[in-house]
């Protein structure tokens, strides 16, 4: 029997003119469902309709019915679908209530009322079932970005649902953090619990998966995704004169010391990509060479020349009333000449210039923050993990974008875990960990 | 460590340090919070404390001591035709300020166990049941505080980079509304994220039991003997001008005072 079952579903966000979800009509069984498709396509609409936060905390309309365990979604609460439907949400540092993970792990078991007595065998057995009893008595902002995410697993757990629903878990997390969520979510499976998954990484998934949806434009087809494509190989540049050092730079915060006594070095039109562990100082690398920090001891050096510099949220930044605006501020302060529309047309968004940036969906809003950063002809472009959370094309747009900037002159460094943007850019690989920094590595993170 | 015993302490502490203009009482009731906290949350977590109630305290001193030309102990005068600082700087001022300054260092340690020994959710679980569900939006809405902080961070950095530079406080819009706009976007999300775990969905119960143990009512039962001690031993009052006198100190209220240092035995383990 379907534990969900969705008939001609078709759901519009408030104010908005098109369906996220058009005729929706599909069945969802037991194990593990794998659920694919373009940034904005309407996975995470699906997957909200599965526990009524579409449309009981977003609003807007609805059409058709969705059905989960028996259950109405569209006439039944969201707080006591929470029952029967858990989710897992993408950032792990938003989905957090309280400061120990135990307390976080029983917060839906509070809500239910259930006696303390029960609710601590309840939390046990969630924490194990997500295979984290060792962290029960940590404070969740101890603990890394793959920990909390286990933990958002096990708070789900805790109510015993039905189903689970894990909306890009993995997205915000570097690959150990990444795996660790995925071991999580197979030991749901193969404990026999129904799950449903939205996924960029699919190559781990889809030998256990029993379903595969894909979603686009609102559309749902079923059978399995196409394979992801991988990035065209490294072309090879032709690098200039010498555009920063490090030389003996130790950075130091409060007591700790990020990097410790470095040598290092770049080149107009050459890609350097560094990697290594979370905590490792890549980005108080770039920093560094950005300026924006001061090392405690050593020398920075930099050719004159702006900066183009992608924070690890550069969503973060979006605040103009319309995209191009965004892009014509940073040109209008750089002094370049360039039109907005060009590196909008570059990445695929010339049809969403007029609108307002955080209105885009989470792939847009990446290449919307590209767009913000990269335009013109920067000296220097510093990009921090650039990748986090990007679908294929939006990868794909920026690798050709920063071909093209490496090809016309600027001195790239590129901090990430994304195996395939290294082996697709980068000249020179820049290992840095335990504050120091190795060269010539292969880094490869599986 | 139970949050409602935490606060019968703290409040006896307050009571006694407002109450009092003895600064002979002041000084022991700044002594127990400092010997507690020591105690419970470690030395090592004190430093920026202490920072902070040093400053306070030199700036209610020295504050005084430029504005209360009064006491016949003079140390200096400058002329009177100095607006504001011109006149007699005396002993008694010093005095009266470092009694202020006492006062307020003392208020503020007593209080610090709630930040330093207390996880957010030790408080919420005192509070009253139907305050709960304002409780929990509470601990969550504390939970933002350090992302809200680390976006700051990083988009005054970015905006830098891009070519933004503060001039005057309309500019730092260009930094204030992304980091709100995140922050907004943020609460939304945790609030969805809690609906999604059936917040709102009727009366809640609590892992902890916010119930006393035995050694949070011996701590009640002290920091309520401290006061009622304190009341009834009619502590003898203080008042520097207009000349310097040694503080009297009186058997009762004194033991009231001592009885403040309980928790230095049964907070022992914390540190």
């Amino acid at each position: 029997m379907a534990i969900a079952r969705l008939t001609n579903l078709s759901y519009w966000y408030p104010g908005a003119p098109d369906a996220a979800l058009r005729d929706v009509t599909i069945d969802i069984e037991g194990g593990l469902t794998l659920v694919a498709g373009p940034s904005g396509g309407g996975k995470s609409t699906l997957l909200r309709a599965l526990n009524g936060l579409v449309p009981h905390f977003h609003g807007g309309r609805i059409a058709g019915s969705i059905e989960v365990h028996g259950m109405d979604v569209i006439t039944t609460p969201t707080r006591r679908l929470a029952r029967t439907v858990g989710f897992v949400f993408q950032d792990p540092e938003l989905q957090t209530v309280y400061d120990a993970v135990d307390r976080e792990v029983a917060f839906g078991l509070e809500n239910m009322a259930m006696p303390p007595t029960q609710m601590a065998d309840r939390v046990e057995e969630a924490l194990r079932a997500a295979g984290i009893s060792h962290l029960a008595r940590r404070s969740v902002t101890t603990l890394s970005g793959g920990e909390r995410q286990r933990v958002a697993i096990a708070s789900a757990l805790a109510m015993r649902p039905r189903l689970v629903v894990l909306d890009e878990p993995t997205s915000q997390l570097d690959p150990e953090g990444a795996a660790m969520v995925l071991d999580a979510t197979m030991r749901l499976v193969q404990q026999g619990r129904a799950a449903v998954i939205a996924e960029h990484r699919l190559d781990r998934l889809l030998p256990a998966a029993q379903a595969h949806l894909t979603v686009t434009q609102g559309r749902i087809t079923t059978g399995p995704p196409t394979a992801p494509s991988k990035p065209a190989r490294h072309t090879p540049s032709q690098p200039g004169a010498l555009a920063w050092s490090l030389t003996g730079v130790t950075a130091t915060f409060g007591n700790h010391t990020v990097l410790d006594a470095i040598d290092a070095a770049g080149h107009h039109g050459e890609v350097v990509a560094l990697c290594g562990p979370n905590g490792g100082g890549k980005t108080t690398m770039l920093r560094l060479i950005a300026g924006a920090i001061s090392p405690t001891l050593g020398k920075v050096e930099r050719r004159p020349g702006r900066i183009a510099y992608l924070p690890q949220n550069p969503t973060a930044l979006l605040h103009r009333p319309t995209l191009r605006a965004e892009v014509a501020m940073t040109l209008e302060r750089a002094g370049e000449p360039d039109a907005p529309e060009l590196i909008l047309q570059q990445l695929g968004l010339t049809e969403v210039a007029h609108r307002y940036p955080r209105d885009l969906s989470t792939g847009e809003r990446q290449r919307a923050a590209l767009a913000t950063v990269l335009p013109g002809k920067p000296a220097f472009v510093l990009l921090d993990e650039p990748t986090r959370g990007m679908d294929d094309a939006a990868r794909d747009a920026l690798i050709k974008l920063v071909e093209h900037l490496r090809d016309t002159g600027s001195a790239i460094v590129l901090a990430t875990h994304d195996d395939d943007l290294r082996a697709a850019l980068a000249d020179r690989v820049l290992e840095v960990s335990g504050g120091k920094v190795t060269g010539n590595v292969t880094c490869k993170v599986t | 460590m139970n949050a409602r015993s935490v606060a019968a302490w703290s409040g006896a502490c307050l009571f006694i340090v407002l109450f009092t203009t003895n600064p002979a009482y002041k000084v022991l009731v700044l002594a127990a919070a400092i010997a507690t906290l020591a105690a419970g949350a470690g030395l090592h977590r004190m430093r920026g404390l202490f920072k902070a109630i040093a400053l306070i305290g030199a700036f209610a001193t020295a504050l005084n001591f430029v504005s209360a030309h009064l006491g016949r102990t003079i140390l200096f005068t400058l002329p009177p035709q100095i607006p504001a600082l011109g006149g007699p700087y005396t002993l008694e001022a010093v005095a009266a300020g470092l009694s202020g300054g006492t006062t307020v260092a003392a208020a503020i340690v007593a209080a610090a166990p709630f930040s330093l020994m207390l996880a957010s959710h030790d408080v919420m679980d005192a509070l009253p049941r139907a305050l709960s569900r304002t409780g929990a939006a509470i601990a969550a809405s504390l939970n933002l505080v350090p992302s809200v902080a680390s976006s700051f961070v990083q988009v005054s950095e970015a905006q830098r980079l891009r070519g933004w530079k503060p001039r005057g406080p309309r500019s730092w819009a260009e930094v204030v509304v992304p980091v709100v706009l995140t922050s907004v976007e943020g609460s939304i999300q945790l609030a969805e994220s809690m609906e999604a775990r059936g917040f709102g969905s009727g009366p809640r119960t609590s892992l902890k039991s916010a119930r006393l143990q035995q050694q949070d009512w011996v701590l009640v039962a002290t920091a309520a003997a401290a006061v009622i001690g304190f009341i009834a031993g009619r502590a003898s009052e203080w008042y520097p001008y207009p000349a310097l006198q040694v503080p009297s100190i009186e058997v009762i209220p004194l033991a009231a005072c001592l009885l403040l240092f309980t928790p230095v035995l049964t907070w022992r383990s914390r540190g």
